[in-house]
């Protein structure tokens, strides 16, 4: 991808193709995101509220990362960092090498990463859903043609294809916030934040959400972060990080975090049902191994004796 | 239920719903010129059959187009009273105070009414054939020239935009609201004026928390979807001018001639009317 410097006539950003891949060659291998010793604080007037506190982490291309966190750990604060909605009071966080610090290539950053939020409601722009998903793109000045293959094939990915022309407020929940996904993706970004996308969904919404995020993962080998506090979002995460007051206080593979019982408790989270009685087991004395799921428990349960 | 966010918008497949927005604003602001310019009743006639020609190109059946009217009945009645009443007429046929009923006076409102009758007929045309997200998109086109006194047509079209996407979403949670103080035992529809003012702020409070909050959120995603990122941004969206929009113009500026010619009895064509010809051409 070719940034012609900060002119804004040759303002030309989010051209990357949709596999993620890109002209340059370089920065393969290093992460996409890198946050280091990042620290920040909300300031209102006399009062500072911590946001986060010395926190660094890396997000690679193709990686499916869950945050995880109660209420107030600084999830949002960390997201909003990642993509510079905020930027750093100490450490330094780069995407694809550029510091969101710098105000010339914010847009690239933020088209680069881009960001669900909580309510779908609250992120569409238009009556129209086509309109809708055209907004980003058209906002980063892309070719018309070019938008309406984008348009496409983002409702393909989220599987709304057959709604392009239809009105989005008499969606479900979950159709919306796939739209809210497809509205993002076509804009083209390496990595797609959702902050709590789930929350205000019910279990099937929930479902359709999470079944986009790894068909994201899979079939355009895109990054994902995902934040919640359903742990069984978590389940199939390449990595997960547990936040709690404002600092990572667990990072790794699912087996590994779930396994960590201290941070878990600490963090205030509730561990996923074939996890829960695994640990349980083993702590009753059975020869159990560590089980993430109901079919991995039955497995353990029957390799028992 | 109907969807609230297209407001008037009646779907169908006609020349009129097929024609560029950018048009057909061009072409309601022309058509209300028309009803001013319009001086006596033939010319009053003239008009009347532009929009009922309008109306069925644009197959609207003519009962949605009374039902416009009967919206402002009231405005009608009030304005042609009103008229008759106070005109200041010379062949004087009653008369008592200030009140005094003319001639002139009864020609004068029923014009007026007639006017106003035509006004809504000709503009709920628009709405009717045009969805809101069209109307927005042709006044963005329209007033691009502004930019160069530095009029942010841009965002003023995103918040159009955005103001037509959250009407129905603030109108549904109004009534999520109202149920839920309802069922703690709200009463919204008893009482004078005064308390009727007053069990609305349980409403409306919640409803501005909540709005905030929206607001913020709303404010993210539209950064998150690098809005501004550059001036030279593009759309996806593209309106054509076509011949209908051409036959439109056309046919409008005829009926524009027309009314003149009529106001001036075709400039002497016709010097001594006839006495049906004078009630029309009063
Ligand atoms: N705009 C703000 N102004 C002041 N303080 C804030 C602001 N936003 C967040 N905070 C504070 O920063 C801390 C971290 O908040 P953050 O929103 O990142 O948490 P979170 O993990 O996303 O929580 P939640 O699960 O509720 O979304 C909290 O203590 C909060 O009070
Ligand atoms: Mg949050």
């Amino acid at each position: 991808m070719s940034m012609q410097g900060k002119d804004p006539e040759n303002f030309t950003i989010g051209q990357n193709d949709a596999n993620g891949e890109t002209d340059c060659v370089t920065d393969v291998g290093t992460p996409l995101i890198k946050a280091d010793g990042v620290t920040y604080s909300y300031r209102n007037g006399e009062q500072v509220s911590r946001g986060v506190t010395d926190v660094s982490l890396s997000i690679n291309r193709g990686e499916f990362v869950v945050i995880l966190g109660r209420n107030g750990s600084g999830k949002s604060t960390l997201a909003k960092l990642l993509n510079g909605f905020l930027v750093p009071d100490e450490g330094i966080v780069t995407v694809r090498g550029i510091d969101t610090a710098d105000d010339d290539k914010i847009f690239e950053v933020r088209s680069v990463v881009g960001m669900v939020f909580q309510n779908p409601d609250n992120q569409m722009v238009a009556s129209v859903i086509e309109s809708d998903v055209a907004f980003g793109p058209e906002n980063l000045g892309v070719p018309r043609e070019e938008i309406e293959e984008r348009i496409t094939d983002a409702l393909e990915t989220v599987g709304m294809e057959k709604y392009r022309k239809g009105s989005p407020n008499k969606l479900s929940g979950g159709q919306k916030q796939r739209i809210a996904i497809a509205a993002i993706l076509a804009m083209r970004p390496e990595v797609v934040i959702l902050d709590e996308s789930t929350a205000m969904l019910d279990p099937k919404g929930r479902r359709e959400i999470m079944d986009t995020v790894l068909k994201l993962k899979r079939e355009k080998g895109m990054a994902v972060v995902l934040i919640t506090h359903y742990m069984d979002e978590a389940i199939a995460a390449d990595r997960i990080h547990i936040m709690n007051d404002g600092g990572i206080i667990a990072s790794g593979s699912p087996a590994e975090v779930f396994g960590n019982e201290d941070a878990v408790r600490r963090a205030g989270l509730e561990l996923p049902v074939a996890a829960k009685i695994s640990l349980d087991l083993k702590k009753a004395g059975l020869d159990i191994g560590f089980a993430l799921t109901d079919e991995e428990l039955a497995e353990e349960i029957c390799a028992l004796k | 239920m109907k969807d609230i966010s297209l407001g008037q918008f009646y779907p169908a497949d006609s020349f009129t719903h097929k024609m560029d927005p950018r048009a057909k604003l061009v072409l309601v602001i022309a058509f209300i010129v028309m009803a001013f310019l319009a001086k006596n009743f033939l010319s009053y006639f003239a008009v009347l059959i532009c929009v009922v020609s309008a109306t069925l190109v644009s197959r609207i059946p003519i009962m949605k187009v009374l039902k416009s009217i009967k919206a402002i009945i009231f405005i009608l009645v009030f304005t042609g009273i009103l008229n008759l009443l106070f005109y200041n007429g010379e062949t004087v046929l009653w008369q008592w105070w200030r009140i005094k009923i003319s001639v002139e006076g009864i020609i004068f409102s029923v014009k007026m009414v007639l006017r106003l009758v035509l006004l809504v007929m000709g503009t709920t045309l628009l709405t009717y054939t045009t969805t809101p997200t069209a109307i927005t998109d042709g006044m963005e086109s329209l007033m691009k020239p502004l930019k160069y006194i530095k009029v942010p047509v841009h965002d003023i079209a995103v918040i159009m935009s955005i103001a037509l996407r959250f009407i129905p979403i603030i109108s549904e949670e109004v009534d999520k609201i109202m149920m839920a103080q309802k069922a703690r035992g709200a009463a919204f529809d008893n009482g004078g004026l005064l308390k009727r003012a007053k069990a609305l702020l349980p409403v409306l409070i919640p409803l501005f928390v909540s709005a905030f909050r929206r607001a913020e959120e709303l404010a993210l995603a539209l950064d998150a979807r690098c809005y501004n990122a550059t001036p030279n941004r593009t759309r996806y969206k593209v309106m054509k001018f076509t011949w209908r929009d051409l036959v439109g113009l056309l046919g409008t500026a005829a009926f524009i001639v027309l009314v003149v010619a009529l106001n001036n009895n075709f400039w002497g064509a016709y010097a001594s009317p006839a006495s049906v010809w004078w009630l029309f051409s009063v």
